[in-house]
């Protein structure tokens, strides 16, 4: 980023409903910055309200919010996510039809954006979901299981008694108990916060979820698969490896092109309603669930599991500061993403809500601010003020 | 036999559970259905909880079990609340008393806090887990929307230390049509009796042209109780049945509260995000004693505490803090 201290300002807006107010990203402080990219910021976050995530209409919201802001501010990145097929399927088991609906729907909207926005696109499912087999209750063990970020396949142990390891380790749905020192290895670069990893990493069988320390209340009806590969439609040859999707849209932006990732949350190999090509969607054994580390393979073009590892010590890292407050788990600007690196405009909307204004970098980001499927309206984010 | 918990005082036999499906009686006992049986058990810092005047920044463990004996048109926490109780039992978590207070210790947690459902319907395992906590000098806090008996209350009274309770109107008609129950009579009279021994703050949530017209009136009740009593306006997010519903106007709501910001000291008007009302002004000075950061109902987080010794560092006031532990 500039070194101009305005330009390095993040400001977070948030509109619910006829009501927005500004404040520092980071702080958390009100803010009074006036910016021409704060000004359209906020008219499109007007223009736009959130419907919900599930009062239908979710995805449409992203197409015309993703719209309005490449008429208004030219970017030649784009990064979209649509989620409203994945909240959808989250809480009640969908029929076959309906699902052939769900997935014809967001096929017309992502190809309603495309038509007319003339961009190049590479689009990828983070990942299909499959029917809850069962639930593994680890609430009870002598030491602490944790499985924050809505992970329901990966939790840690902290802590565990031999009683507790050899429960684990004989347990049907558990397909793997992983040590430390190992899956740390497996996740390559060095950790910042080593004590906040779990002394077991704890892999279930899919379909099966984890019952701990930081699981939402409500119980999902459907799991993410959390399968090997990824579906991935480019613009040229197939794309290896989700960390090969970075260096698709780098090369597009170098050649003058106007590139958009489109990410479409809960949607896998079997759904995707494209012919498309498989990427890996692993790093050795560990498949990424659709989560924020995931999310930063892709826009990074590297694995950062270490930074937001599976079963780690939510709260400890919360308690550490309050930097961030309206970024979820995030404590801190990722870098190195995408958005980041571009000198050019970009732009992000999503309606997968906290990880998008993190994970892309993009200059201005809109997504919607939901919790647990309530709807709080939305929040942009300008990162940059200098490029309009 | 008549249960004596809620003011419904249900008729319990083996097979008659009751408005709230959590009790039935046997050998002239009232007994819980489901035990140590917990929907939830989590770690947030206790701003998520609408207590904004216990420990604040501090760590607390939350928990919940299921049903309520309220049928509000508006309930956010349907899924748990209003469904019946029987039908969730393999999502709950079976956690002993000494489970939840050895987590709370583990955790760091200076309180547990009952924040999912109406604690009247669990009254039994809530009695267990207090002995533990007591123990452990473990503070327990709960929301409640008031509507327990008499003898009810001072049981409530020695299982919990702070409480939150639900002020959700004063009229008999809003009550009768948005709440389900007759009148609003018990949730005062369990107000008043809490709040001489206990910290109690209070939460009234508004819907924008049905109950909007008595915060005044709410104001008046809570000022004659205790004038320190912290007050949570919340902007209702139409839920349940009155999903679809307008969202209540923010700017309309807060013009409505200007003869209550000169009643009471500690008003706050909240659960949207980026709310400019969370902060805690020193009653004597105007000066922000406690700013926080509004998340809506994500909860809400401390951001700086300005306190010395529990008073304004401008002029020595002393602010209304709970900051005790088991019983204090």
């Amino acid at each position: 980023m500039g070194t101009d201290p305005v330009t390095n300002t993040s400001v977070a807006i948030i509109d619910a409903r006829q009501w927005q107010n500004q404040f520092d990203l980071k702080s958390g402080a009100k803010s009074d910055l006036t910016s021409d990219a704060i000004r359209l910021m906020r008219d499109t976050l007007a223009r736009h309200p959130y419907p919900g995530d599930l009062e239908g209409g979710s995805n449409r919201w992203v197409t015309e919010t993703a719209l309005d802001l490449l008429e208004t501010y030219q970017p030649d990145f784009i990064l979209l996510t649509y989620a409203e097929q994945y909240f959808t399927s989250r809480v009640a088991n969908l029929t076959e039809e309906e699902k052939a609906l769900i997935m014809l729907e967001l096929r017309l909207e992502v190809e309603t954006f495309i038509d007319r926005s003339g961009v190049t696109p590479i689009i990828v499912g983070r990942g299909g979901v499959m029917p809850t087999q069962g639930f593994i209750d680890i609430s009870s063990l002598d030491g602490l299981g944790v499985a924050p970020h809505w992970s329901a396949r990966y939790a840690g142990i902290h802590e565990p008694t031999p009683r507790d390891l050899d429960w684990l380790q004989n347990h049907p749905q558990v397909a793997r108990v992983v040590a430390k020192e190992s899956y740390q290895r497996l996740f390559r670069e060095e950790p910042q916060e080593p004590e906040i990893f779990s002394d077991y990493l704890l892999v279930a069988q899919p379909g099966y979820a984890f019952k701990a320390l930081g699981c939402t209340m409500r119980k999902p009806a459907m799991v993410p698969a959390a399968g090997p590969e990824l579906p991935c439609l480019g613009p040229d040859e197939p794309v290896a490896e989700l960390t090969g999707i970075r260096q698709v849209i780098d090369t597009g932006l170098r050649q003058g092109k106007r590139m958009a990732l489109i990410l479409l949350e809960g949607v896998g190999v079997e759904d995707f309603p494209w012919s498309f090509a498989p990427c890996t969607n692993t790093l050795d054994w560990f498949c990424y669930e659709p989560g924020d580390a995931q999310l930063l393979a892709i826009t990074s073009g590297r694995h950062r599991l270490h930074e937001y590892p599976p079963g780690y010590l939510f709260y400890v890292r919360e308690h550490r500061n309050n930097l961030y407050p309206l970024s979820g788990y995030f404590k801190a600007l990722p870098g190195g993403t995408i958005g980041d690196d571009y000198l050019g405009r970009s732009i992000a909307v999503g309606n997968k809500s906290m990880a998008m204004h993190m994970v892309a970098g993009a200059d201005l980001c809109i997504e919607c601010f939901s919790r647990n499927h309530f709807n709080q309206g939305t929040l942009g984010v300008v990162h940059r003020h200098d490029k309009f | 036999m008549r249960c004596h918990y809620c003011e419904w005082r249900c008729d319990l036999t083996a097979d008659r559970y009751g408005r709230c499906r959590m009790y039935y009686a046997e050998s002239g006992e009232i007994r819980e259905r489901f035990p140590d049986r917990w929907s939830t058990y989590e770690t947030v810092r206790i701003e998520s909880t609408l207590f904004y005047h216990v420990h604040p920044g501090s760590q607390c463990l939350i928990i919940g079990t299921s049903s309520c004996n309220f049928s509000c048109k508006y309930c956010s926490n349907a899924f748990v609340a209003k469904q019946d109780p029987a039908l969730l039992q393999d999502k709950m978590y079976h956690l002993s008393a000494q489970r939840l207070v050895a987590l709370a210790k583990k955790l760091n947690c200076a309180s547990i806090v009952f924040n999912v459902n109406e604690p009247t319907v669990s009254l039994l395992s809530l009695q267990r887990l207090a002995e533990q906590a007591r123990t452990a000098g473990i503070a327990l806090g709960c929301l409640t929307n008031g509507y327990c008996t008499p003898e009810s209350a001072d049981l409530m009274g020695s299982i919990f230390s702070f409480f939150n309770i639900s002020l959700k109107g004063l009229s008999g008609q809003f009550h009768q049509q948005y709440i389900g129950i007759p009148s609003v009579a018990p949730v005062l009279r369990t107000i008043r009796t809490l709040a001489e021994h206990h910290h109690v703050e209070i939460t009234t949530p508004v819907i924008e042209g049905v109950n909007d017209h008595e915060l005044d009136e709410i104001v008046a009740f809570i000022s004659s109780v205790d004038n320190e009593i912290p007050w949570h306006v919340l902007r209702l997010l139409p839920e349940d049945r009155m999903k679809g519903a307008a969202y209540p106007s923010i700017e309309a709501i807060n013009a409505g509260l200007e003869t209550a910001r000169r009643t009471i000291p500690y008003l706050y008007f909240h659960n949207f995000v980026g709310s400019d009302w969370v902060n805690t002004l020193c009653p004597n000075c105007s000066t922000p004693v406690i700013e926080r950061f509004s998340l809506g109902c994500g909860g809400d987080q401390l951001q700086q505490l300005k306190l010395e010794d529990g008073r304004c560092r401008q002029c020595a006031q002393p602010i209304n803090l709970y900051e005790g532990s088991y019983g204090n």
